[in-house]
Formats: structure tokens, C-alpha cells, sequence
């Protein structure tokens, strides 16, 4: 696939060549059987924490009238197991950069995966799952804290110098103030949205769909919350923000180029046409190259 | 382990066939990928619809349904689907002529045996899978088939029929009928797939007797090809067990290694 230099764009540091992404733990090696991976500006693999996570007792899925809530509990093998199993694959089957999303239940605990991470080659960068439970202070998710969320970016930054995406929760008060947090503690990039808080129940006995009761909603209903944190987040910081949160269609990725993102996932969209990738990307090119635009020209200019 | 990749394609359905209640057959040919399904195994489909190449992406199109194989004869390919929620009830409005988007042969099948004693057991929907398993059993194994329903329009060809309302066959729960049946017939292997209470009584029955018990569980998908780990089960044993994914190390499962009291 030859790159096209109008659907060039970074997340900080380093250059590009498609502006889709995906979101993680919707993506893996297996979707490359549907389509060319070159579609793909970067990969973002699946969350991992430290020690392995056996993940929530099912059901675990919903799909509702508009999106899925999930309810997965971050399931994987643990950090010492991605680094002899699944890493070695990713390294030999990618062509594109590689994302290493992961999370932790300390600070000190997210510095001891960077670094371990920091020994391997192949790694483009890390995505921060900061929306899980801080053991420190009383359970509550790193990502609803700006003061926690800087100190968290602040403590990874000096260690690395690849991408260092943070990737902040939707359930907060105020997420500009938590992105400038993230940016002024070294953030390289800020990703948004992860899943919103969801529920469904069966009106006929009254059971929960999920055997957790609240899950992570996702796809099309939460499209408009995910355009307006983007486009607040993008008014208070200057790093390149990594939109994400129902978009399906390229006129979906276009309207999150409009409010300010640089570059977009694909989640739940995955699931509901394994082509999506592809799809958005011609879709997203179709319209620049018809109006002779570069994606740069976009990014941030939508009109009141 | 179940090597071959996946893909999507998009088949045209040749015929569909009306059946009691909300039960239909969608039927599609394709040789060459017939050959590659194994009895147990089930595709994910949808009607066609795909997003991003509208004018306008703001429909709701919606996830694949994991819908196991009923019958694959030289790749006359059938899909035998009830309908329960908005995804089959778009399957249900299908017709011949009309394009099916498909990702599969999925998972792994139940294990081909010869020589053995077997025993079928099915609740609803879950005879179609079994019906293709007999067909590949049959001139190799004697096989006795139970089946259970909620009601007489639950009822399909088998060997012994239970209701719920007594409406047709014998009344009560289908695993009723089970701890005889392994007596007389002298049974040495189950494959059970129902909802997921009968399979469980099934195993207990069968794990009681020390009989070789493989189950075909159900469960809600999103991507089907072990992505998203949505469709996980409990598989192992008491001390030492892990979510398993039904899409990728199964849907077949040894039964005793399912932990049915944490499902």
C-alpha cells in the first residue's frame, strides 16, 4: 500500500501513516486476516497489567439498542507472559507501529511495567489505562484525579522517549482539566474515550444483562459524549489528542478530526464490520483528496 | 486447535425453509467451504449491512449472531435459527436471492468418534448442531437422540421427545430421561447442547456415572474470533481454572471441565 502523505499524522513524536487506529482490546493478530494492516497508523494491543487478571464472571456482554456494554475486567495474562508470548508475535507479524497498552494499581506499580516494556524492542509506545482502581487512595481510578494524573505522567515520562499516550476515562467532572494534567506531566498524547458507565436489565424478570451490573458502554449511543470530551479536551491542551468513541463510519472519523483529534480508534466498530478499518480510512481519504486537503488542515477547525 | 483463518464473505442465500414456530433454515452453497466445517463448529452471520460505504453511517447496524451449522452436504450449507432478539428477527426477515455476510467455519467442534455408544442430548436450539453431528456419526457409532422443548413447536426428529407442557413426547425436563437411557443403551459418550441449566444437569448426571460427556455451550459474542474475550466460560478444575473463550476453545468443551456452578 502506498502511503498517503494527506492521512499523515503523529501522536508526538514520531510520524504516522494513517490516522485510524484501534481501540484496545477490540483488535488483535486475527483481524489482520480481514484486511491490509498498512490501513492502520499504529496497533494498539490489548490492556495488560502485572500480574495476570482472570477477568469478570460472565455474561459479560450487551449489545443494546445503540453500542455494547462489556464488562471483560480486563482479562489477560499478566505482563511477564505478554513479554515471552504474545509481544514476540506482535513483533514478527506487524508491519506498523506497535501501541503497548497496559495499567497498574500503583504508581510505583505502572513505572515497574514501563520499565520492564522499556527492555523490549519493538514498541512505538505505550497507551495508559487510567481508568482503573488506584490501590493508594481508597480504590478510586487514577483518571478521575488531575493531581493523581499528573503525578502519574510526570513519574513515566523521564523514562522513556516513546509515545506516552494517556488514556483518560469518561466518567469524570472535568476531563480538559485532567488532559492538561496528563499533558503538563510529560503526556505525549492524550486518548479519549474510554468506555462510559452502562447497564441493562431484562424488563421481563428484572436480571441484569451483565453479571457485574454496571459495564462499559460503548459504539454509536455514546458518539456525541465522546465528540464533546474530545472537543473540550482539545481546547486545553496542545498534544495531539487520539479521539475514540462510536465512530463507525468516516463521517464519523471526520466530525472527531473537525473537534480536534489527530488521529482516531476503532472499537466496538471492529466488531460490527471487521472491514470498518479500511472503510473509514478510503472514506477519510476520498474526502481530502476531493477538496485537495491535508488531514492537518482539519484537525481542530470546527466552526460554531 | 482450529488453524484456519477466518474471513468475511458474503454468500447468497439459494432457499429458506419455514419450520414450526419461530424456527427457520437459511441455506447457502459453497463447496469449498464446506469442506472446511467440522460438526460443532458455527459461523457468525448477519444480513448484510455493512457500515462506512453508506451516504450516511447514522443507521444501527448491529453485531453478528454466532449460528452453528446444521447441515453441511457437499456444501449445501443451512443455518437452523430461532428467532429470540433483534439479531435473529433481522435474520428472520431474510429471503432467498438475499446476501448473508458470513465469518467462519469458528471454533471447535465436537471430537468424531467411532465404535462408541453415544448419546444426544438437545433443548431448543440447540438441536441444530447435533443433527449435524449425527449425520457425520452415524455409520460408525449406535446413537440414541433426546430431545427436549419448551412445546410441541420445539419439537424436531429425534429418538425420544420431552415437553415442558407435555404437549408432545413425554412431560418434563429432557435430562429426566438421561440417567435410564445411559443404563439400558449402555451409553459410553453424551454430546449435550441446550441451554445452559440442561447442560449442567446433563454433566452432573454424567460425571456421577463417569461417562464421557462433551458439551456445546452458548454464549453472547461480539467479535468471534477470540478478540474481545466477551464470550468467556469457567474451564478447568476447582483449584485451578481460567475464563475460556466459547468462540476460540470452544464452543465444544469437555463437560466436567466446565465449572457449571460459577456460570
Amino acid at each position: 500500500m502506498e502511503p498517503d502523505v494527506r492521512m499523515q499524522t503523529d501522536l508526538g513524536r514520531q510520524k504516522l501513516y494513517s490516522p485510524i487506529t484501534v481501540a484496545s482490546g477490540t483488535f488483535d493478530l486475527e483481524n489482520l486476516d480481514f484486511f491490509d494492516q498498512e490501513f492502520l497508523g499504529a496497533f494498539v494491543s490489548k490492556t495488560i497489567t502485572k500480574q495476570p487478571k482472570v477477568g469478570n464472571p460472565p455474561p459479560r456482554l450487551y449489545e443494546t439498542e445503540a453500542g455494547l456494554i462489556n464488562s471483560i475486567g480486563l482479562q489477560n495474562p499478566g505482563l511477564d507472559s505478554f513479554i515471552s508470548v504474545h509481544l514476540p508475535r506482535l513483533r514478527q507479524q506487524l508491519k506498523v507501529p506497535l501501541i503497548v497498552s497496559f495499567s497498574g494499581t500503583s504508581i510505583a506499580e505502572f513505572q515497574e511495567i514501563l520499565e520492564q516494556l522499556e527492555d523490549q524492542e519493538g514498541i512505538a509506545g505505550y497507551e495508559i489505562n487510567v481508568s482503573c482502581p488506584n490501590v493508594e487512595n481508597e480504590g478510586i481510578a487514577f483518571g478521575v484525579d488531575p493531581k493523581v494524573v499528573y503525578e502519574l505522567s510526570s513519574a513515566l515520562a523521564p523514562h522513556t522517549q516513546r509515545e506516552l499516550i494517556i488514556k483518560l476515562s469518561p466518567n469524570v467532572t472535568d476531563i480538559a482539566k485532567i488532559a492538561l494534567a496528563a499533558e503538563e506531566g510529560g503526556a505525549t498524547a492524550i486518548a479519549l474515550i474510554n468506555t462510559i458507565w452502562g447497564m441493562a436489565i431484562d424488563h421481563r424478570n428484572g436480571k441484569s444483562r451483565i453479571k457485574k451490573g454496571i459495564g462499559g458502554y460503548s459504539g454509536i449511543g455514546i458518539k456525541p459524549l465522546a465528540l464533546a470530551l474530545t472537543y473540550k479536551a482539545a481546547q486545553s491542551v496542545k498534544v495531539p489528542i487520539l479521539a475514540m468513541g462510536g465512530i463507525y463510519g468516516w463521517q464519523d472519523a471526520l466530525e472527531f478530526f473537525w473537534a480536534g483529534a489527530s488521529m482516531v480508534a476503532l472499537g466496538t466498530a471492529n466488531f460490527i464490520d471487521p472491514l470498518s478499518v479500511p472503510k473509514v480510512y478510503k472514506g477519510v481519504q476520498g474526502f481530502l483528496a476531493e477538496r485537495d486537503l491535508y488531514l492537518g488542515e482539519l484537525i481542530g477547525k470546527c466552526e460554531l | 486447535m482450529n488453524e484456519i483463518k477466518p474471513g468475511l464473505l458474503q454468500r447468497a442465500i439459494y432457499s429458506r425453509e419455514e419450520l414450526s414456530g419461530d424456527y427457520f433454515i437459511l441455506w447457502i452453497w459453497d463447496e469449498a467451504l464446506g469442506k472446511l466445517c467440522r460438526p460443532g463448529q458455527f459461523f457468525e452471520i448477519r444480513a448484510h449491512a455493512s457500515l462506512g460505504d453508506a451516504e450516511d453511517s447514522r443507521c444501527l447496524p448491529k453485531l453478528f449472531k454466532p449460528i452453528s451449522i446444521y447441515e453441511n452436504a457437499g456444501g449445501r450449507i443451512g443455518f437452523f435459527i430461532k428467532k429470540v432478539g433483534s439479531g435473529t428477527a433481522s435474520l428472520a426477515k431474510l429471503k432467498a436471492g438475499d446476501t448473508l455476510e458470513l465469518i467462519g467455519p469458528l471454533g471447535n467442534g465436537f471430537p468424531v468418534v467411532s465404535g462408541r455408544r453415544i448419546l444426544l442430548v438437545s433443548g431448543g436450539i440447540g438441536y441444530p448442531p447435533l443433527w449435524y453431528l449425527q449425520k457425520e456419526l452415524i455409520n460408525h457409532n449406535l446413537i440414541f437422540w433426546l430431545h427436549g422443548g419448551a412445546g410441541q413447536s420445539d419439537v424436531f426428529p429425534c429418538d425420544e421427545v420431552w415437553t415442558m407442557d407435555g404437549s408432545f413426547g413425554k412431560q418434563g425436563m429432557v435430562t429426566e430421561g438421561i440417567a435410564n437411557l445411559l443404563n439400558d443403551k449402555k451409553i459410553d459418550l453424551v454430546f449435550s447442547c441446550g441451554p445452559m441449566p440442561m447442560l449442567a444437569q446433563c454433566a452432573a448426571i454424567c460425571t456421577n456415572l463417569r461417562i464421557e460427556h462433551y458439551a456445546s455451550l452458548e454464549a453472547y459474542m461480539a467479535c468471534g474470533i477470540g478478540v474481545c474475550h466477551g464470550c468467556a466460560v469457567p474451564i478447568g478444575n476447582p483449584d485451578k481454572w481460567d475464563y475460556l473463550r466459547v468462540c476460540k476453545e470452544g464452543p465444544v468443551f469437555k463437560a466436567e471441565e466446565v465449572l457449571w456452578n460459577l456460570m
